[in-house]
């Protein structure tokens, strides 16, 4: 899970081209968007494609990303769970 | 109702010569190679990366000039932003037309197709600077930068707005040249190079102090016919009180092509028998909104009275002081023409 | 007291016919023109679309253009519509007339650059397509078909392109630069914008069901829309009949999102009564309110809200008729200009199809069924773009 964590804050970091944070500036648990780093819509889509692309996990309503999407630790578990790659 | 004077107050530039700055006047730096970007300036400096983290080049160079010329003048909110761009995003459109074709239908990314269209520019300033006015953006080929131009003056003069951000912007990618060099637009000559256009101009419908210069009128019109040049022409001197020996120089588009500047030679030796020509493409480049940088270097000179030597079409000028009235003069293959007239602020 | 503008002409082209004719029987026999994708070659086949129910060769032969001859869809579309404009203003030749076309579109030429991309990189087989490209390509296609043209400009500001033109016509006939401006726009469907579209996840799979609680996104359209503009003076001079008054426009930006309408709406509560002020109408003048509508989540909420700011408790009878033509995109202001204008002329409002269930957030539903006939006297139509960029206009009664 650790692993999945670390690779999951690489890969958000690079899609979503927040170049000026290290992986360890991500907090497990902070939410993702709003408050936390400040992610919008669009970059819920962007992790929609990063999820499909990377994990094989289609999610075809974008209301259920933002359940998926509150914090790394609730993403690195649904695709834990629901992974095909 | 009598028409307010328009003025343009500042202007800023990106563009292949140094940016933010007026340096090309007294060191233009000089370039042989046909394919040429625009020197950026360091974005992390002026802009929070998350600011940054999403916008293009064409996307930063215009949030940059334009916050420039709204600081320069103080002026937070223009009453209207107006926007011109002859390819628009295109290099976002380019990565997701490539990843379409290449990858297929499947995983594509919204943000590539989200900063595609012509107007994320225009939003993209007004969600900058939180204004609700008039937003609007011109996408016509060479004289996109006309239109622009044309809309904001007549609002401004007829006082429907009283502040105006105009702009024009466009990027060119390397696969794009490409394009346009298969086209025989440019690239086939040994003089003459693409560049990139980053321009915004503050216009005001009143004089102010530090003002560059008066924007007298703009005539633009599609494959004239036998008199319509002169004509329009004549329109334009007649409405700013201007007569053909007060302009002191007719400022052109040549671009080192031979198809376009053939037309330059024989129109203005026509429009504007023994004037002395000026050119502007040889320091910034042909873009499509090429001619934005033209009015800039206009309104530059204008701002300054005097034209430095390297500006003079013909050889042997030297720079000339006291300039009070410039006529510009932009033609696109031949089909789309334009005049603009600038007048020194003076007393 | 600024010049009066008057429409004298109009020529739309959409799912729904190829003509006002065929459009305006769609529309009073509530038959959507929303159908599984045809013409398009793409595999996102789930999802319906508004179609114009010609193929190119078709739309060709319609204009009497060799088939030889480079064109782009957009152009022929816009091709089709113009003439129409033109031919009920009767304007055939220039007369010493300055005619301006004043165009919108976002996609320009891009349904031959999606299909010749590679070949446009790799070789010289496809260079006449590469010119097409551009958005103003698509405009001097269009103003070169007719040759009458002595000033034409394009606009690109997405899916309120056309409706900008119209307003920037307007502006141009009252500054004197212009004796008559065709303004609208036009725009075909493309595997690129239809794929950017699925990317922000904004596509219905079933028909489009714009103001319903339900509502799950928007059906992509496809064609054109034109206006012939004159001042009073001009089309009394000329004997031409007008259809209506372009009596208000105003376009304004959200300034919230590159993507998404601001939760109270602003742009569009700013634009709509901008629209209200230039034509010295209050809200209750208002007959019919033409809306935007695209039927996704967050912009018939958003359009919804700012409705009911300018109107309050009176709010006119609303609908999309995006639920017949599908989002037209930069064409949508000029073909829903011409929607209007017919619901002037024929005293009838188009229904908003597949509307079921009321939006809890409203306090308005749209049109359901068709009233019986009552004269209206003001239209007011809605056209946002991406961006925030939103226009409204309105068309009056003469």
């Amino acid at each position: 899970m650790n692993e999945l964590i670390l690779t999951l804050k690489k890969e958000i970091i690079e899609v979503l081209n927040l170049e000026d944070l290290k992986p360890e500036d991500i907090l497990d648990d902070a939410p993702l968007f709003g408050e936390g780093l400040g992610l919008d819509s669009i970059d819920a889509l962007e992790l929609i494609v990063l999820m499909e692309k990377n994990y094989g996990i289609k999610l075809n309503d974008p209301a259920q990303g933002r359940d998926v999407f509150r914090s790394i630790r609730v993403m690195a578990g649904y695709i834990q769970a629901n992974r095909v790659k | 109702m009598a028409k307010k004077e328009v003025y343009i107050w500042a202007a800023g530039q990106i563009s292949v010569q140094s940016p933010l700055s007026e340096a090309w006047m007294t060191e233009p730096l000089c370039y042989r190679e046909p394919y040429v970007q625009a020197i950026d300036p360091d974005y992390k400096q002026y802009f929070a990366p998350n600011t940054l983290r999403r916008l293009g080049k064409i996307l930063r160079r215009a949030l940059l000039t334009s916050r420039r010329v709204m600081e320069e003048t103080g002026i937070a909110c223009p009453d209207a932003i107006i926007t011109a761009t002859g390819l628009g995003c295109i290099e976002n459109t380019e990565i997701f037309l490539d990843a379409l074709i290449r990858e297929g239908e499947e995983l594509l990314k919204p943000t590539h197709f989200m900063q595609s269209t012509h107007n994320t520019i225009g939003s993209l300033i007004a969600i900058d600077s939180s204004c609700h006015g008039y937003n609007t953006t011109y996408a016509h080929k060479g004289i996109s930068f006309e239109c622009a131009l044309s809309d904001a003056f007549l609002q401004l003069s007829n006082g429907r707005i009283a502040t105006a951000l105009t702009g024009a912007h466009d990027e060119m990618t390397p696969d794009y040249f490409v394009l346009l060099k298969r086209m025989g637009y440019l690239g086939h000559a040994p003089n003459g190079f693409s560049g990139e256009t980053a321009v915004s101009l503050l216009l005001g419908g009143h004089k102010r102090e530090n003002a560059l210069c008066r924007l007298q009128g703009i005539e633009f019109l599609y494959r004239p016919e036998k008199d319509d040049l002169q004509q329009s022409l004549g329109r334009l001197l007649q409405q700013s009180q201007c007569r053909m020996e007060d302009i002191d120089a007719v400022m052109t588009g040549y671009n080192g092509q031979e198809a376009n500047d053939r037309v330059y030679t024989e129109n203005c030796a026509r429009l504007f028998p023994g004037k002395r020509l000026l050119h502007y493409k040889h320091l910034f480049g042909e873009s499509y909104t090429a001619s934005g940088l033209g009015v800039y270097a206009a309104a530059a000179c204008l701002g300054r009275q005097s034209i430095p030597a390297h500006l003079f079409f013909h050889p042997g000028n030297r720079e000339q002081q006291g300039v009070r009235h410039l006529l510009f003069y932009n033609q696109f293959e031949n089909k789309n023409h334009s005049f603009i007239l600038l007048s020194a602020c003076g007393k | 007291m600024q010049k009066e503008i008057f429409v004298t002409g109009a020529g739309i082209v959409s799912a729904t016919g190829i003509n006002k004719q065929e459009t305006l029987f769609a529309l009073q026999e509530n038959r959507t023109g929303i159908a599984p994708i045809r013409h398009l070659k793409t595999a996102h086949v789930e999802f319906p679309a508004g179609e114009v129910k010609r193929s190119n060769e078709e739309l060709c032969r319609m204009l009497c253009i060799p088939e030889t001859e480079i064109t782009t869809r957009t152009s022929l579309l816009g091709m089709v519509a113009v003439r129409e404009a033109l031919a009920q203003a009767s304007l055939l030749r220039k007369d010493g007339l300055r005619i301006a076309l004043i165009s919108g579109t976002t996609v320009g030429g891009m349904d031959k650059s999606e299909q010749y991309y590679l070949d446009f990189l790799e070789n010289d087989t496809k260079n006449a397509y590469i010119a097409t490209h551009d958005c103003g390509a698509c405009t001097e296609m269009i103003a070169d078909y007719f040759g009458l043209f002595s000033l034409v400009e394009t606009i690109s500001t997405a899916c309120s392109s056309a409706a900008n033109a119209i307003m920037t016509g307007a502006m141009l006939l009252r500054e004197g630069k212009a004796d008559v401006v065709v303004a609208g726009g036009c725009e075909c469907i493309t595997k690129f914008h239809l794929n950017g579209f699925n990317t922000l996840m904004i596509l219905d799979r079933e028909l489009c069901k714009p103001f319903d609680a339900h509502r799950a996104g928007l059906n992509l359209g496809e064609g054109a829309g034109y206006l012939v503009l004159e001042t009073r003076e001009s089309a009394q001079k000329r004997n031409a009949n007008p259809l209506g008054r372009l009596s208000g426009y105003a376009n304004t930006s959200d300034a919230f999102h590159q993507t998404a309408s601001s939760p109270e709406g602003e742009g569009a509560f700013l634009s709509m009564r901008k629209a209200l002020e230039e034509a010295q109408l209050n809200p209750e003048d208002i007959s019919y309110i033409n809306a935007h509508g695209t039927g996704t989540e967050n912009n018939d909420l958003s359009e919804g809200i700012a409705i009911q700011r300018v109107f309050g408790d009176k709010i006119p009878p609303v609908s999309s008729t995006k639920s017949f033509t599908g989002h037209t995109t930069s064409a949508a202001g000029g073909v829903e200009a011409v929607i209007s204008l017919l619901a002037l002329q024929h005293h009838f409002i188009p229904v908003n199809l597949n509307f079921s269930t009321p939006m809890s957030e409203l306090p308005f539903i749209p049109v359901t069924e068709k009233k019986p006939a009552a004269p209206l006297s003001h239209v007011l139509s809605n056209s946002f773009g991406f961006g925030g960029n939103d226009t409204s206009l309105i068309f009056s009664k003469i």
